[in-house]
């Protein structure tokens, strides 16, 4: 890969250089002065918004750090009960995504349209490896067993009777940020799509495409604490 | 407005776009590009402490085997937590770009982490003082346990996981109706103690085996013919701590050495006293 400015191999039809969603038709809205402003209102929006998901998160892990507190038997079997393998496997696919979400903002910068989409591409293979992982290998097994959340608790070897509890906040931590990833994914179908039908993201325009990265990111950013917190403390 | 931006600049002598004179650049373009060399430096840094946390976790707890020792909790909470703190900044700095960015945005972020700190704080004082003005309030919250709950129903009504009406354990601990019914899995493995004594093809023992196979702690409430002691589990009498299969730290030292083994009472309860020492 070099830093050179894509040279575009392929003929562009003028269907789509003409279009007003290609990123050279687009313009700021009205109520802007320019671009650059639209754009780091866009972005500082985002970044608000990203603290609300901060917040939600942080009511989980406050959840986790209480009743670790309250119940430290229960939370040492329960991340006994995970597999480390399974969460180290999920957190390099997350890094890699993040990774790669990141050179699709630097693809979108440069006018490199096709490794705009190859990033994006593997962006969302990894969010479906990701989820493929969680659901298939980790809650499948454990409900079968039995290491359901609550009342639904039916594991038979258990040995401290608030290990409901604990499975409880494995699965709405979890399965909030699983819901996060595919949320996550979504977007990048849709910037995919756009990328794809318009070309519509370029050098001066590509705010959907940062941010969606840094929602992304965000996501990452989650996953890198509930790790260590779930599968490695005990 | 049919003028263009350029017309009216030049008609009314000033810039309409900027009337203030503030943003002289405004045409041009300052966002910074990501060096792709820099961002394969910040994967591989980040995969590498991937590896270094976990490799930090399996040396901890291979140490503990190894030497028969007890770190403290602190120790893994710490190495894990400074590490995934380190990521996190790695993540925001270069992927999220705020080193580059605006300084509003890390400002943001920064606020929001100080409520979160504040969350976290406050609730950690809370529950780490309130033995200050009820002694009682102490008692689960304490580093090693007390082992309250196992031969008790869990009498927390604020903590205690809430029964629905689906499930009626009689004041049984939940994880005691999960022994008895077990699973719904077809796997014979995940079956529960009814399903053992009810099946002639099962036998008990299997389910003890594994039971105690995991974590032999002391014999079991509903171990009622003692398979505990002809499983070979009672050994370890002479060995004071109550961890009789693995070293795991958070157990207090003879915690379960007066626990006698009884199965529970139509009342509920428990019909060995327990230690009085609890």
């Amino acid at each position: 890969m070099s830093t050179m400015t894509d040279t575009n191999p392929i003929d562009v039809p003028q269907s789509i250089l003409q279009s007003p969603k290609h990123w050279r038709n687009r313009v700021a809205g009205h109520h802007w002065r320019t671009g650059d402003e639209e754009f780091d209102a866009a972005k500082l929006g985002m970044w608000l918004f990203l603290t609300t998901e901060v917040l939600l998160f942080a009511g989980i892990f406050c959840g986790y750090a209480v009743f670790r507190m309250m119940y430290p038997e229960a939370w040492a079997n329960g991340s006994h009960y995970l597999d480390w393998r399974f969460g180290a496997a999920n957190t390099a696919v997350l890094l890699l995504s993040s990774w790669t979400a990141a050179n699709a903002v630097r693809c979108a910068q440069l006018d490199k349209q096709f490794w705009l989409r190859v990033n994006i591409v593997v962006t969302v293979v990894c969010a479906a490896l990701f989820i493929g992982i969680k659901f298939w290998f980790e809650y499948r097994v454990k409900l079968g067993q039995g290491k359901a959340p609550g009342t639904f608790f039916s594991y038979p070897f258990a040995h401290d009777p608030h290990e409901p509890l604990w499975w409880s906040l494995y699965y709405v931590g979890t399965g909030i940020h699983a819901l996060h990833v595919v949320i996550g994914a979504v977007l990048f179908l849709v910037v995919l799509y756009y990328a794809k039908r318009y070309q519509a993201y370029g050098p001066t325009q590509y705010t959907l495409v940062e941010n969606a990265a840094l929602y992304w990111h965000l996501v990452d950013l989650v996953w890198i604490f509930l790790f260590p917190l779930l599968y490695l403390i005990h | 407005m049919s003028h263009t931006a350029a017309e009216n600049k030049s008609q009314l002598g000033w810039d309409p776009d900027d009337p203030h004179g503030i943003n002289p650049h405004h045409d041009e373009h300052h966002h910074f590009i990501a060096d792709w060399r820099m961002q394969v430096s910040v994967l591989a840094i980040l995969l590498f402490f991937t590896f270094l946390t976990v490799a930090f976790f399996r040396v901890e707890a291979w140490a503990e085997v190894a030497f028969g020792i007890h770190l403290p909790g602190w120790v893994n909470i710490v190495g894990a937590m400074s590490i995934a703190t380190v990521k996190g900044v790695l993540v925001a700095a270069f992927f999220m770009q705020l080193r580059y960015d605006k300084v509003l945005n890390t400002f943001v972020l920064l606020f929001c982490l100080l409520c979160v700190g504040l969350f976290l704080g406050f609730s950690m004082i809370d529950l780490n003082s309130r033995h200050l003005v009820n002694d009682f309030s102490s008692g689960e919250i304490e580093m090693g346990g007390t082992g309250y709950g196992l031969n008790n129903a869990p009498a927390d009504p604020e903590f205690s996981v809430k029964f629905g009406p689906k499930v009626n354990t009689a004041g049984m601990p939940l994880i005691y109706q999960a022994r008895l019914d077990g699973a719904l899995s077809g796997d014979p493995h995940y079956k529960g103690l009814n399903a053992y004594r009810e099946d002639p093809t099962l036998n008990e023992a299997d389910f003890w085996k594994t039971f105690y196979g995991s974590h032999a702690t002391h014999r079991d409430l509903l171990d009622e013919h003692d398979y505990f002691t002809q499983l070979g589990y009672a050994h370890h009498d002479d060995v004071s701590t109550a961890n009789k299969s693995r070293s795991r730290h958070g157990l207090t030292e003879g915690l379960f050495e007066d626990v006698a083994p009884s199965a529970f009472d139509e009342h509920g309860g428990s019909e060995s006293h327990g230690g009085d020492g609890h």
